[in-house]
């Protein structure tokens, strides 16, 4: 039987998981979040855990390992958690250095993770597209391969910190939304308000936009793979402006 | 004029100009919005190039009569003019929805430099003082304009430019006659010694076309040279000429010089970040860069007796020397060799790209076949021959000349 222990799905969960698998000096074979539906070959197996761990740990991580950890974790990747593991495996080992470890596979999988999920999160910090609606609240959807909800909330609320903005990530079905001090990242089917209509001044302005957009291209330079290559055809769907070349 | 259709004019004569970039400067203010080191792009247009600024125009009323240029006097087209109202009521709706980093102003020259300079201020300050608007701002300074409009917008913006056009005094005078160096290159200075934390924070940028007159590749380069070491820019841009109006003085091309253009971007890469000079790479007996191979790749080719290098021992700044490593894969090496002997295998699996890095290293002593293919018919063929897609659109581009 192939042991996958379960964690409740919360960062720090996994992170108490993994510190009690290391000092029981247990090697899973995986490790998944509660939603995961084991196969025939596979044991679930439910650890109490006490997040309290994760927290004394966590606080003592250098910032860089920290980050790289928590953003391979945000990758939502089937196999992070596992790479997780294994690097903090070698971070008990080789400390703070570890990252320069680029030979061992776990750390450069953790790192791919990272630079992918922080990567994404730069690239919707300029795509992601809010619309007015009626009651002046600007709301915004984005479909992102990683869960990058939480950072970009952080850029949005120093950007437009006196507005009052909402994000929705379609794909996770969660909502960011901002007060002008805090963002709460909340459940969509939580959400008890309804959406407004769009303001009267936003068609003129997504028009107007579309204007710039078409006007800016200069025709005899023309390179449409290029572009595909920096503004990647899954986004386009909540892009307004190339929306309509789909 | 209805907005949509003057939208449409102004940034229809900004388009030409190819700085879009929004980095370097870093502001949270408590205005609206906030500047971003890195620098966001926002979208790319058709032709993949990046929109980060909204790109326009005060007005494309011009007196200049520069030949290359969409805007000059002696065109036909339709002129237009934006109050700073509009600009500042487009620049903040855009910003709201994150369709944009921050605005790039530019003008064509009305009355007079100073006059111009003015209009300019006056849509930026509006922007800056009654919209708060903390964004980035980019913004042209006019040749001729007094020091003191200089400073006065330049305590307002993040960066300034203005545009060298062609490298050679000689070219200015035939194509854009009531432009001269002198001029930009003292606006230049007093942008130079002005500069502070307030004073145009990302520093200045410039522009030139190429292909448009008969300049060499090195006199280009070694105009870029002057400029990065006499005026501290912090870009140079170069703008494959684009032939937008008919003139007997013009060369008549159906497709820019697009090939050219990127050799330029990388040799001025090379300039500024790989410790390379102007000589290294050209020279008078070779004063155009060769188009089938990467400026850094020819030069290594042209050496070949100082490699290939050891991975594991040379300095970082030898690593940079190598074709196909860029800072980024110098870094990653440096910091992981005093950790381990690096091989092939881990160069690759750290994202190492090793298609023209392989021909010109070793690792442990290494090469990654037998030694006696180590020649330069040899390597510069297959260097040629592996990027077969880029050969065919530059073979395109040569039939040209």
């Amino acid at each position: 039987m192939q042991r996958v222990y379960i964690y409740n799905d919360s960062f720090e969960s996994l992170i108490s998981l993994i510190l009690i698998l290391l000092s029981k000096k247990v090697k899973p074979d995986n490790i998944k979040n509660s939603e995961y539906a084991p196969n025939l070959f596979e044991e679930k197996i439910i650890l109490v855990v006490n997040e309290k761990l994760a927290n004394d740990f966590l606080e003592k991580l250098d910032r860089k390992n920290l980050c790289i950890i928590y953003y391979a974790f945000l990758s939502e990747k089937s196999d992070c958690e596992l790479v997780i593991y294994y690097y903090i495996l070698n971070y008990l080992k080789y400390g703070t250095k570890t990252y320069f470890f680029r030979n061992l596979k776990c750390v450069n999988k953790v790192l791919a993770y990272s630079t992918y999920v922080s990567g994404e999160n730069h690239k919707f910090k300029g795509f992601t597209r809010f619309e007015e609606k009626e009651n002046k609240v600007l709301y915004a959807v984005i479909n992102p391969t990683s869960n990058i909800l939480g950072l970009l909330s952080l850029h949005f609320q120093k950007r437009l910190r006196n507005e009052l903005w909402m994000i929705e990530d379609v794909g996770r079905n969660i909502i960011s939304v901002y007060d002008k001090k805090h963002f709460y990242i909340i459940s969509k089917n939580s959400l008890k308000i309804s959406i407004d209509a769009l303001s009267k001044q936003e068609q003129q302005m997504q028009n107007l936009w579309k204007e710039f957009y078409n006007v800016i291209a200069i025709k005899e330079r023309e390179n449409l793979k290029c572009r595909q290559n920096f503004m990647p055809k899954k986004y386009w769907k909540n892009i307004c402006e190339v929306k309509d070349e789909l | 004029m209805e907005l949509l259709e003057k939208l449409k004019f102004l940034a229809d004569g900004a388009k030409y100009d190819a700085s879009c970039s929004s980095s370097g400067s870093k502001r949270l203010s408590k205005g609206y919005g906030s500047v971003a080191f890195s620098g966001i792009c926002h979208s790319f247009s058709k032709d993949g190039r990046c929109i980060s600024l909204l790109k326009i125009l005060l007005t494309n009323a011009c007196i200049f009569d520069c030949k290359y240029c969409i805007n000059r006097k002696s065109n036909n087209i339709k002129r237009a003019l934006f109050t700073s109202d509009e600009i500042c009521e487009i620049t903040m709706n855009f910003y709201k929805r994150n369709y944009i980093e921050g605005l790039f102003l530019s003008s064509g020259i009305v009355k007079s430099p100073d006059y111009t300079m003015e209009l300019l201020i006056d849509a930026v300050k509006m922007l800056r003082v009654k919209y708060k608007f903390a964004g980035y701002i980019h913004v042209k300074a006019i040749p001729g304009a007094s020091e003191v409009l200089v400073k006065k917008l330049g305590m307002m913006v993040d960066r300034m430019s203005a545009n060298i056009e062609l490298s050679t005094s000689n070219s200015l005078k035939l194509l854009a006659p009531m432009k001269n160096h002198n001029k930009v290159e003292q606006i230049m200075s007093n942008i130079k010694h002005n500069q502070s934390r307030a004073f145009v924070p990302a520093g200045q940028s410039t522009q030139m076309i190429v292909g448009a007159t008969r300049e060499s590749d090195m006199d280009i380069m070694q105009k870029s040279a002057m400029l990065y070491n006499n005026f501290k820019l912090k870009r140079v841009f170069y703008s494959a000429y684009i032939s937008v109006n008919q003139d007997k003085l013009l060369p008549t091309l159906t497709i820019p010089p697009l090939a050219r253009e990127h050799r330029l971007y990388q040799a001025d890469w090379l300039l500024r970040f790989y410790n390379f000079k102007v000589e290294d790479m050209l020279s008078n007996q070779n004063p155009n860069f060769n188009l089938l191979l990467d400026p850094k790749a020819d030069w290594a080719l042209n050496h070949l007796n100082e490699f290939p290098k050891e991975i594991n021992e040379c300095s970082y700044n030898d690593i940079l020397k190598i074709p196909g490593i860029g800072i980024k894969s110098a870094k990653k090496i440096v910091s992981s060799r005093k950790f381990f002997a690096l091989t092939f295998k881990d160069l690759k699996l750290m994202g190492v790209s090793l298609k023209r890095a392989k021909y010109f290293i070793t690792c442990n002593g290494k090469y990654f076949m037998d030694t006696i293919f180590f020649q330069k018919d040899f390597i510069e063929q297959n260097l040629i021959l592996e990027d077969k897609t880029k050969v065919s659109v530059d073979r395109q581009q040569l039939s040209l000349f």
